[in-house]
């Protein structure tokens, strides 16, 4: 309340567009959270399933060509939630900005960012940072077309035919410009990290790290995690191992956060780290996400380093990862046990130990710029 | 008085609810009327009518998220705060709203 009025008697311009920002960021993750956990269940059953009963897939990874109908169907189901997941979070933070008319230009481009480009022979999407910042430009594109002013007249016709498609063209065409840049980018990335082979294993490592938790299962994840793939087909299976321990620690990290230090998160931010942590055993980057979009600039910077921890130690241990998916969940298929574990331990605790550090000496202006009271 | 609220949390499991809770506990205690819609995870609940809130003084908008159907609310007197100052210290919002009312009247 204090702070409120205070908010109110500075009308500091920039502390209130950034307030603003997050409540619509907030918004569009309040209704992406389902969509992840369910999808996020129900690949994770389907690929226990896999790991478990059946023989791996060409590439080492868990196959589900040849299990029961109803994994198949649950995996399919699955990918069905995770394949809407960018258009659901661009959509509501478009319709939080703009009201209903942001729901169409929010939705196409979301599911745009989300769609796989193809450049020579490799493919990436934007993900979930190009979802949330196209669902900001469609809103924004949104509200500046509302304020055209029209002949009554023609005004029915503004929010069926005009506002729609101009807004669509517009939020989707970006994210389809921005796209190929941003697969062409991963591409790029991917060919570095193979020149980088002969070189400092400690730095790949930390490079791999780095961008596994830098956007939580978006391109430049993806860049590391195929690269991990890729090696894994030659036979090298150490650099799927550092990312396989690397692609469990934010979501870990974080969710043991919220356990060590009970008193510096809300208990709805508990209740995400528990989610956090059962995505975090079966190698879900992605239960980060709830964390990183509140609060990006302290999160993703923190997990970053504690995924860079993982992968280093792995690295150092040998661990190989014959499958092509992370976490604890593929402990059965990981050479060098221990050090895995003892490397997404020591992973998890840095990210949990700095973030809690991080949030007790910077929590002060950012709880006056959340309009908290302490 | 006669007072409206409206709590809304990204999650929209616990706090919202606990917000709700907190602000008809505090009004009842201070004696005023109170009808608190929720917006959580399973959509609006307890959903206010136009003419609920047109009956009423003031709304309190416990949100932190974009709240929907915020047009009902185009007209009415309203304090905006953090889902947490409604759980922390709901005496406060109330308080406050005692002091707009009275310098505006």
């Amino acid at each position: 309340m204090k702070s409120m009025s205070r908010r109110r008697q500075s009308g500091n311009g920039m502390k209130a567009f950034l307030q603003q920002h997050k409540q619509y960021l907030l918004t569009g993750v309040s209704h992406v959270i389902p969509f992840i956990a369910c999808g996020g269940i129900l690949i994770a059953i389907s690929l226990a399933y896999a790991f478990r009963f059946l023989p791996p897939g060409p590439n080492g990874g868990p196959d589900l060509t040849h299990a029961p109908l109803f994994i198949q169907s649950l995996g399919t189901i699955g990918a069905a939630a995770f394949t809407l997941f960018p258009a659901v979070l661009a959509g509501f933070i478009a319709s939080a900005m703009a009201g209903r008319p942001g729901l169409v230009p929010g939705f196409i481009g979301g599911s745009i960012a989300g769609l796989p480009q193809t450049v020579d022979g490799h493919s990436a999407s934007a993900g979930f940072l190009g979802a949330l910042s196209i669902g900001l430009v469609a809103g924004h594109v949104v509200n500046a077309l509302k304020r055209i002013l029209v002949p009554k007249l023609l005004r029915p016709v503004m929010p069926i035919i005009v506002i729609p498609i101009l807004s669509s063209v517009a939020a989707g065409g970006l994210m389809l410009a921005l796209n190929l840049p941003i697969a062409r980018v991963m591409i790029a990335l991917n060919t570095g990290l193979q020149s980088m082979q002969g070189g400092s294993q400690v730095l790949l490592a930390m490079l791999l790290g780095a961008m596994i938790a830098f956007d939580m299962g978006g391109p430049v994840n993806k860049a590391a995690f195929f690269f991990g793939v890729a090696m894994i087909q030659q036979h090298n299976y150490a650099i799927m191992g550092a990312c396989a321990a690397a692609i469990c620690t934010p979501p870990l990290g974080l969710g043991l956060a919220t356990l060590l230090g009970r008193g510096q998160w809300t208990e709805e931010q508990r209740e995400s780290g528990m989610a956090a942590l059962g995505m975090g055993m079966i190698g879900i980057t992605e239960g980060a996400i709830p964390f990183a979009a509140a609060d990006p600039l302290r999160v993703i910077p923190t997990i970053m380093l504690g995924s860079m921890v993982s992968a280093t130690v792995a690295m150092l241990g040998g661990v190989g990862d014959h499958a092509p998916h992370g976490g604890p969940i593929v402990l059965p298929v990981v050479d060098h046990r221990l050090v895995y574990v003892l490397a997404i331990v020591a992973g998890s605790l840095t990210v949990a130990v700095v973030i809690n550090l991080v949030k007790k000496f910077t929590d002060k202006p950012a709880v006056a710029l959340a309009g908290k009271t302490l | 008085m006669k007072i409206v609220a409206v709590t809304a949390c990204p999650t929209g499991i616990a706090h919202t609810y606990m917000a709700a809770e907190q602000l008809e506990k505090t009004a009842k205690k201070l004696g005023h009327h109170i009808k608190v819609e929720t917006q959580g995870a399973m959509g609006i609940e307890n959903e206010l009518s136009q003419a609920e809130i047109d009956g009423a003084t003031v709304a309190i908008l416990a949100v932190d998220i974009a709240i929907e159907q915020a047009e009902r609310f185009a007209r009415i007197r309203q304090i905006k705060v953090p889902v947490q100052a409604a759980l922390r210290d709901p005496e406060a919002i109330f308080h406050q709203i005692q002091g707009i009312m009275l310098k505006n009247v």
